[in-house]
């Protein structure tokens, strides 16, 4: 009971729409007394997602199984009954229409039952009385049946079986609308519940209704969403308002809560959502047509070159022939303009600065094209480096680890360092990869400079430490039996994990703050400053004192 | 499924039959299908639509009454929620799936209860008092609010085609 009262508390505390989010973490912690297992199974499940998020920060997120959700639900459901003294099916009703929020319809009802059973259509009896016995006519196929044959909801309006199996069964075909279900009568406001549902619909369309209930309490759940990896079944319950918002599914998924992309502190949610969309948007593929083809004179049809005459011939039905470099009709080619290889009209222009707005703008769009591809290169080629480093993760873990620690006479235990190196290596890729795409969209020439200093700092530490596990390391696995090296090795290994960690922690904080450390004017000192203050070690003190030279432009971005 | 509908078609046009209803006729386009019916609407009387005969062809689907049947008028219909091919706009021929979020309470949407002449008494009274606000012939609806005396002519027009039509 103690358990309950706190969950009551907690509950209150998160009620009102705008500071749903505001309780902070102690109070989602003590919310869940009951849930309290599931932190253990993370944990012993050992899997990668859930030792990948640990690396990052103190979850504030649980993940949930399906039975998890079901039982969270139920939970929900029985509370709610217990509190209101209503029935379970009634008590369904009533969140399905309060989406989950206990808090919320608890306020509502005690402030005004009557209200809240009205809008919700909880009748507290019969509108339609039922006579005790004789005949009754259904209110849809107008067939009379005994009044035992008749059901009704909590109003009474009388229907045969055969039209109820009729009418929820379309209801449910026709989505998840079929949750509120109401009466056929269409000035009754009575719900249909789940009880209904039980004893008059098939067993297909009580299957895709008992979906449609549990994906409700998900999807129209404020603290809950899915894992949107494909396949994967869990939820996240997510407690904001504290610390970063990535979250890692037990699949191994990890996502930003906010915007349901995969994770990508530090770059925030808006310009990941346009980055992607430029990946995927038909713009760049005009920017190639522009920087590439140009169009026939005459059809307009994007023509990209591919001999070396400039003698052009468009494809029929057009077949128009024409100049390559001043694209006028090839018949006034000849002596006049300098031969049929030196169109001079074109070098005049040329020289006198006159290119024509079109040479302009494909000059351009070759430009910005090659820019975005040097970004797009770096960003996907860093995607398919981690997709790699969580295959070699998952196979060190489940054959060479153990291989390993019997060439070497080592325990499993203390292998641990290169799991540790592994896991940093992805955590890295990722945050490198994200970088690429906040690069792209970076316009401030002294942010630039500094970022992309702390960038390659990142990066080529991130590449030593990866090159060590991935090549250093097969030397020892293939060894015949332990190698005097292999001491150093970890020591090696080890220090590059954690050089490499601070480097990132330091991009991270400084893209997360966007960069506002950065003097416009004193950018390229600035960076030399740091470079200097990192070969005395501390990471952290160039953090600091970059934080006192940015208090005079605080407004700097 | 397709048998209960029937039944209750066959049912329904007999007890029109019987008890003839005010404003309308209904009959079968073709005997041996019951799920085409043509109706003939009588224009209220105070209303622009006074004196006219209007047929309408309403299509039943296989699952009624389940889904809605659409009502589609043949003669030449000028009203704010008449397509212009001819077919009507009303919420309660709307079936509750319409809604894209499928969280709209069903009240105002079809639901199985309705019969022919339900459906009838809601079209009648859509030729008495137009519904402005989400018109399907938005033309007529504009007209409807700023210029009457027009839409009036616009309407016995049809009211006149339909007279010479009987």
């Amino acid at each position: 009971m103690d358990s309950e009262d706190d969950m009551l508390d907690a509950h209150d505390m998160e009620s009102g729409d705008d500071d749903f989010y505001s309780g902070g973490t102690d109070d989602y912690n003590d919310t869940d007394d009951d849930v309290e297992p599931d932190y253990g199974l993370i944990e012993e499940d050992a899997d990668n997602s859930a030792m990948i998020a640990s690396h990052r920060s103190q979850k504030n997120y649980l993940v949930l199984k399906e039975e998890d959700i079901c039982r969270h639900q139920k939970d929900d459901i029985g509370r709610v009954s217990m509190v209101l003294s209503i029935s379970e099916v009634e008590a369904s009703i009533l969140l399905l229409h309060y989406r989950w929020s206990v808090s919320k319809l608890h306020d509502e009802w005690f402030a005004d039952e009557e209200r809240v059973r009205r809008t919700v259509g909880i009748l507290e009896g019969p509108v339609v009385s039922t006579p005790d016995g004789g005949e009754l006519t259904c209110g849809i196929c107008f067939d009379s049946f005994r009044v035992e044959e008749i059901v009704s909801a909590s109003c009474g309006h009388p229907f045969c079986p055969t039209c109820w199996t009729g009418y929820i069964s379309t209801t449910i075909n026709d989505g998840p609308g079929c949750l509120l279900l109401k009466c056929p009568d269409p000035s009754c406001p009575a719900a249909v519940g789940r009880d209904m549902i039980e004893k008059l619909a098939s067993k297909e369309d009580k299957k895709k209704y008992y979906r449609y209930f549990l994906r409700s309490y998900i999807e129209d759940n404020r603290k809950m969403k899915w894992c949107p990896a494909p396949g994967c079944e869990h939820a996240i319950d997510f407690a904001a308002g504290t610390g970063s918002s990535d979250v890692s599914c037990l699949c191994s998924h990890s996502f930003c809560w906010n915007c349901t992309e995969e994770a990508h502190r530090p770059v925030d949610c808006d310009t990941v959502a346009q980055w992607i969309r430029k990946n995927s948007a038909e713009s760049e593929n005009m920017n190639w047509i522009l920087a590439n083809s140009k169009p026939c004179p005459k059809c307009k049809r994007p023509i990209e070159k591919n001999h070396g005459c400039m003698h052009m011939t468009c494809t029929p039905p057009c077949k128009y022939e024409f100049c390559w470099l001043c694209l006028n009709a090839w018949s006034d080619h000849g002596e006049r303009t300098g031969g049929f290889y030196a169109c001079n009209r074109y070098e005049a222009a040329k020289q006198e600065g006159l290119y024509d707005e079109a040479e302009k703008r494909r000059e351009m769009a070759k430009n910005s094209l090659e820019r975005y591809t040097h970004y797009y290169e770096r960003w996907a080629s860093n995607q398919v480096s981690r997709q790699k480093a969580i295959g070699e993760l998952q196979k060190m873990q489940t054959v060479k680890l153990k291989k390993l620690g019997d060439i070497q006479w080592t325990p499993e235990s203390q292998l641990k360092f290169i799991t540790e190196a592994w896991l940093q290596i992805i955590e890295c890729r990722r945050v490198l990869k994200w970088t690429y795409a906040y690069g792209y969209y970076l316009a401030d020439q002294a942010k630039r400079q500094f970022f992309e200093y702390l960038q390659g700092e990142a990066e080529s530490g991130l590449e030593r430490l990866h090159k060590c596990v991935e090549k250093e390391l097969e030397e020892f696995q293939h060894a015949e039996g332990p190698s005097e090296g292999f001491h150093q090795f970890r020591t090696k290994l080890t220090g590059f994990t954690s050089t490499t960690k601070t480097f990132f922690e330091n991009l991270v904080k400084a893209l997360e703050n966007g960069l506002a450390d950065v003097d416009s004017q004193a950018a390229s000192s600035k960076s030399t400053n740091s470079k200097a203050s990192k070969t005395k070690g501390g990471g952290k003190d160039k953090g600091s004192s970059k934080n006192g030279g940015s208090s005079r432009n605080p407004d700097d971005n | 499924m397709s048998s209960q509908a029937s039944l209750l078609l066959q049912k329904q046009l007999k007890d029109l039959c019987k008890h003839p209803v005010d404003g309308f006729s209904a009959g079968l386009v073709d005997e041996k299908n019951i799920f085409e019916w043509s109706v003939t609407i009588i224009g209220p009387p105070d209303t622009p639509y006074e004196g006219g005969f209007f047929n309408a062809i309403m299509s039943f689907p296989q699952n009624y009454p389940n889904s809605p049947p659409t009502v589609r008028f043949t003669s030449d219909m000028w009203h704010p929620n008449v397509y212009s091919d001819g077919r009507v706009c009303i919420s309660i021929l709307h079936p509750p799936g319409d809604d894209p979020s499928g969280y709209e309470l069903a009240s105002e949407r079809w639901t199985p209860v309705h019969t022919v002449e339900s459906i009838m008494l809601s079209i009648i009274s859509m030729l008495s008092g137009p519904n402005d606000e989400s018109p399907a012939n938005v033309e007529a609806a504009k007209e409807w609010r700023e210029k009457r005396d027009e839409f009036k002519k616009k309407v016995s027009r049809c009211v006149r085609k339909s007279q010479e039509m009987l």
